[in-house]
């Protein structure tokens, strides 16, 4: 019974976000089909009034809007993400080829901000007050401070165009064929460096900051007195009873913070013009390709729920004090 | 005051450079009119001036005096950020401490908004807000409460649900202690320090979102922030090739680091300061 | 120890700083691959998606309607001059402009092999007709088409323009025998669709990495291409690219000019000015606008120089008060001229008894000038000028800034007082000018934006120009129009940027632009050796 009402606020959740996900675009103002105007030097052609009125009735634009919700309902539940308005193809298509890419950054920053901000933060907190937790404090402050858009544009300016140590832009070395797989790992790694890096520094902070207050919250507490006590070694105990503590809040942490992660990605993978669905959503606000925008959307935010999900799942077993359901 | 004269004697040589960096630009806000010789919204010079004694900064791409937009630019910096702190600190503390506290239904109807605002990719909705509400000031600290108040909140819901389950609240409450007063006497004072740090942090992150909506151009375009400064000049084609970033970009750049990072080690210490207990523990422990 | 931290930050971040400093040195010069008899192998462009290359599937911004151009041929091709002939070896106008007989050209084979036929050409007309291309140029125009003997094509539209001749022209030719069935030709996105009679075939296309690759068709009829291979992939700086070698052709912000001028490796280009901001103004929501004296100030009491100064860094045109750029075919230069003249614009202003400031801050008369300016993030920075200038002879002006999307919903809806915008296309056939200020409610308010401007007189010989098929009749209306305009001001231009672009001669040298178009390197004839000519 219980299973089921925790299923039922999911669906509504869910819910709740397909209706935000389909008219907040929508409410958006501005013709998708309208181009009077274009960025400077950028040839546009203008569509006509006649044409304007074929692409709408082509795509159902033309009905109203309760209408094209219902359709966009039934849509979903065949599995049909629509037709994009300005890149001609199917939404499911587009987000299928992007998606691999986000997930990709969003997983390697993920990864090396928990395990660099871990290690960091225990090191603080461990050295606590001395002069190395001052100095990686202050880095950390700094870094994690300073906006990832301009860590990025810092970055691309001197790893890639100062130093050449990187590529400026993209996820691959185009028009290069008889490359073995590995050469091709190695590139895509290579391409994709800097966007984790300046994807990472930005959570990087955060995470850092997290473990350290919580190592430094539980060096006080009465059972690590009493693994002192025992003669275990202060590493040991730290390692132990510290990276358990902190395993909780951590991973909820990291699913608490996708939302953020993948605004952040947006703002990077448009610096690196890296091919994710960050650079694809932000180029399809700019056109108000509405199926688009809503797949990529729901995607993003299906993804993220059922990471949420998961965190749940985690606390649960991993915390066993939190009962289900307070009620 | 006395009691802010003894605080201060907890904070860092760092805690007290923030504050005194925060006060500057404080003083820097208030006193702009008098801090300045130039408009800081119409050229008075040649476009694209070096730093000179007449224009002590340089002037930007129009020739507007860069010093001038840089006091006043404090002000919408410290506006946005503490504003937006405020509102969303107080309502994530409330709907936190409320959520965590009553449980049930309410706790849930409230962690599925929490969820679902969190799980909103922010930056794609933020520009389709802001696309609908119009560029303004005003708009702009709206869309950052709109999204910063869901994290004091689960923040703080977190830490209630944990003091809930500890042994003195739960004597307390079969005790027959009220929950008006169990919030006041032991969830309040122990969600304070976390709301007060997370507020402080808050400030931070506003400053810096507006500067990142700013530099997607989605800021008030007549507000001359320093989001709004650095916009200008990284769209400016070539800054980056030729000697203008060096007072346009650096200047502004700096400015915002400095404030954020005087916020930061003021959270810094108030985050020590917030929580005694663990203060003494430590200095008489390891 | 804390301040140590402090004194950290600092450290790193002049370290950075010196970092930048450092890498502000001038352009490199990486090996680059060289012409060989005038033929390269590979050429390498600024890429980015600008969708699927087919004349229905590409976006209406950006260039890939150019990329769609080098692998679909149209009946006749611009070059720096005109029209020339293309698939049409000859052409012929009858009936007032209402026919037009086309001669197709014999031997011309499609990518898979097939000939080129009238009936294809026929096909196209009537297919582009039913369905909008992205480029619609004869979308719901023709009436009828037919082939005639000898490979003739007879073209009949419903109305006559003195611009049919460019539509039609201009009109991609598809093959019948790929196309026919096909409903909805945007979503048609399969191999068989980029089969053109082009120089060019398409052999690599990523959507979301934004490449191109483009190898020459050995079998075209025309001249030969000179680049085997046209490469198309995306750069983060296209000026860094640039000088790493990674493209061979980029546009230059006008600061960076110095860098290469009068360096022997480089060829620096300044385009045509064909792209421009124009301020519109709506007399229905503004009546004070109705006034031509209160138009005429606001032109006189901005500074177009500095805009061009300021906005533009230099490379750009003022804007002309006849609105047809400088480079423009069909340029004429008005008698009456607005230099910039802040106390003339008061004095105007003063006649007309609204409410300004004399330039001693003094305020005399009666209704204060009040505007809104609507403008997208882009403008924020012209507008501020504009402002500043307009308020110095007592118009005050509030922006509104919204996105780009947004301005141009309301400037179509009438919803502003006066709006900025900006685009391209000013250096294409007069008639623009037709559609931009003929008083007309059939006409598309998309292209036009509704201002309330009524001028019985220019309407009259802008309706004689439509339809005069006399170039040198055309070119006197046209500059009788242009002085009708720039009396009365309905809209201002306000600057035509003349870009910046730069190469190596050294690794191909054949570029040109179209003579209505201000892009290098989006003429396919940049890559076709065109000693050849056209046979």
């Amino acid at each position: 019974m219980k299973k089921l009402g925790r299923l039922t606020e999911y669906v509504i959740t869910v819910l709740i976000i397909l209706s935000i996900n389909f008219f907040l675009p929508r409410m958006m103002p501005g013709d998708p089909f309208l181009f009077l105007s274009g960025d400077q030097g950028e040839q546009i052609s203008a569509y006509s009034d006649e044409q304007i009125r074929q692409y709408k009735a082509c795509y159902g634009l033309d009905q109203p809007i309760f209408r094209s919700y219902l359709s966009y309902l039934a849509d979903l539940f065949r599995g049909r993400l629509g037709q994009s308005l300005y890149f001609n193809e199917s939404v499911g298509h587009i987000v299928l080829r992007r998606l691999p890419w986000t997930v990709f950054l969003v997983c390697g920053a993920i990864l090396f901000s928990t395990v660099l901000g871990t290690a960091l933060g225990s090191l603080s907190a461990f050295y606590r007050n001395r002069l190395l937790d001052n100095v990686l404090y202050g880095f950390m402050m700094f870094f994690s401070e300073i906006p990832a858009f301009l860590i990025g544009l810092f970055f691309l300016f001197v790893f890639a165009a100062s130093l050449g140590l990187f590529p400026l832009s993209g996820a691959l070395t185009s028009f290069s064929p008889d490359r073995s797989v590995v050469q091709v790992l190695k590139d895509i790694i290579h391409h994709a460096v800097l966007p984790v890096a300046a994807l990472s520094l930005t959570r990087l902070g955060g995470m850092y900051l997290l473990v350290r207050n919580i190592m430094i919250s539980i060096i006080p507490k009465a059972y690590m007195r009493t693994a002192r006590a025992k003669g275990l070694s202060r590493y040991r105990i730290f390692i132990r009873h510290g990276l358990r503590n902190a395993l909780l809040p951590l991973t909820t942490r990291i699913f608490m913070s996708l939302g953020t992660l993948v605004g952040g990605a947006v703002l990077v993978e448009n610096v690196f013009a890296y091919p994710g669905l960050g650079l694809m959503i932000s180029q399809a606000v700019m056109v108000h390709d509405y199926p688009l925008i809503q797949g990529i959307f729901l995607v993003i935010t299906l993804l993220v729920l059922s990471a949420n999900l998961m965190s749940e799942v985690l606390y649960r077993v991993l915390d066993p004090r939190v009962k289900d359901g307070e009620g | 005051m006395n009691r802010f004269t003894k605080n201060l004697h907890y904070f860092s040589p760092t805690g007290k450079a923030g504050l005194i960096i925060l006060s500057l630009f404080f003083l820097m806000a208030v006193f702009s009119a008098r801090l300045t010789t130039h408009p800081h919204d119409v050229s008075s010079g040649k476009a694209l001036m070096p730093p000179c004694f007449d224009h002590v900064l340089g002037t930007d791409d129009i020739g507007v005096d860069l010093w001038s937009q840089l006091v006043y630019g404090a002000r919408i910096s410290l506006l946005v950020g503490f504003l937006t702190a405020g509102i969303s600190g107080c309502f994530g503390a409330l709907v936190g401490m409320f959520a965590g506290y009553t449980g049930g239904w309410m706790d849930r109807f409230f962690m599925r908004i929490i969820d679902g605002m969190m799980v909103l990719p922010d930056l794609p909705v933020m520009i389709v807000l802001a696309a609908f509400f119009g560029p303004g000031l005003a708009q702009v600290i709206l869309v950052l409460s709109l999204f910063s108040w869901v994290f004091t909140a689960r923040i703080v819901r977190s830490r209630v649900l944990v003091i809930k389950q500890k042994e003195y609240v739960i004597y307390a409450r079969i005790s027959g202690a009220g929950p008006v007063y169990l919030m006041r006497k032991h969830l309040f004072p122990e969600v304070l320090p976390l709301v007060w740090v997370s507020m402080i942090r808050l400030a931070g992150k506003a400053i810096v979102a507006e500067a990142g909506l700013s530099f997607l151009g989605l800021g008030d375009p007549t507000s001359r922030s320093w989001g709004l400064i650095i916009y200008h000049a990284t769209r400016f084609p070539g800054i980056y090739y030729t000697r203008f970033w060096t007072w346009w970009l650096l200047y502004p750049f700096l400015a915002l680091s400095g404030m954020v990072l005087a916020l930061a080690f003021v959270c810094r210490d108030l985050e020590t300061l917030a929580d005694p207990r663990m203060n003494q523990k430590i200095s008489g422990g390891v | 120890m804390k301040p140590e931290s402090g004194r950290i930050h600092m450290t790193c971040l002049v370290g950075l700083v010196a970092l930048i400093l450092g890498s502000c040195t001038g352009p490199r010069t990486p090996d680059l691959p060289v012409m060989e008899n005038g033929r390269v192998e590979v050429l390498r462009m600024e890429g980015g998606d600008w969708g699927y290359p087919t004349p229905f599937a590409h976006y209406p911004r950006g260039p890939g309607g150019f990329k769609m151009a080098l692998i679909f041929d149209s009946l006749l091709e611009r070059d720096e001059t005109g029209l020339i002939p293309w698939l049409a070896e000859s052409w012929e106008i009858s009936d007032m402009g209402k026919t037009y007989v086309f001669t197709i050209r014999k031997g011309v084979i499609w990518h898979d092999g097939k000939p080129l036929t009238p009936d294809d050409v026929c096909f196209s007309f009537n297919y582009a007709s039913k369905h909008a291309a992205t480029w619609a140029t004869v979308f719901g125009v023709i009436e009828q088409v037919e082939t005639l003997g000898g490979n003739r094509v007879r073209v009949r539209v419903n109305e006559k323009g003195a611009t049919l001749l460019y539509a039609l022209g201009t009109c991609r030719i598809i093959p019948a025998h790929v196309w026919r069935g096909i409903e909805n030709p945007r979503t048609y996105l399969a191999p068989e669709a980029l089969i053109g009679t082009g120089p060019y075939r398409l052999t690599d296309y990523s959507q979301e990495h934004g490449t191109y690759r483009f190898e020459a068709f050995d079998r075209f009829w025309g001249p030969q291409p000179r680049v085997r291979v046209l490469e198309y992939r995306p750069v983060g700086e296209p000026i860094l690219a640039f000088e790493k070698g990674e493209i061979d052709l980029t546009s230059v912000p006008p600061d960076l000019v110095p860098r290469y001028a009068g360096n022997p490796e480089f060829a620096l280009v300044k385009s045509p000015a064909f792209w421009g901001y124009r301020l519109v103004f709506n007399m229905e929501k503004s009546p004070p606008l109705k006034n031509t004296r209160v138009r005429q100030s606001i032109c006189l009491a901005i500074n177009r120089d500095e805009l061009v100064e300021k906005i533009a860094r230099g490379a750009a045109v003022p804007g002309e008060a006849g609105i047809l750029p400088p480079g423009h075919v069909m340029y004429h230069k008005p008698k009456i001229t607005y230099d910039f003249d802040p106390a003339q614009a008061v004095r105007l202003l003063q006649d007309q008894g609204f409410h300004v400031a004399d330039g001693q801050g003094e305020i005399t008369g009666a209704p204060l000038l009040d505007f809104h300016l609507l403008i997208s993030t882009q403008e924020v920075r012209m507008a501020e000028l504009i402002k500043e200038r307009l308020g110095q002879v007592g118009i005050m002006v509030h922006l509104i800034s919204v996105d780009g999307k947004t301005r141009d919903a309301r400037v179509r809806d009438g919803d502003y007082q006066m709006a900025i915008i900006g685009h391209g296309g000013w250096g294409q056939d007069a008639d623009y000018l037709w559609s931009r200020f003929r008083e007309n409610p059939s006409l598309s308010p998309s292209t036009s934006g509704r201002c309330g401007y009524l001028n019985p007189g220019l309407n009259v010989l802008l309706d004689k120009q439509h339809v005069a098929l006399d170039p040198a009749l055309r070119a006197k209306l046209v500059a009788d129009i242009q002085e009708i305009l720039a009396e009365d001001l309905p809209e201002l231009a306000l600057f035509y940027t003349a870009d910046y672009t730069v190469y190596r001669p050294a690794t191909y040298d054949g570029w040109m632009a179209m003579f209505d178009h201000h892009a290098l390197s989006h003429s396919k004839l940049s890559y076709l050796d065109r000693k050849d000519g056209v046979h």
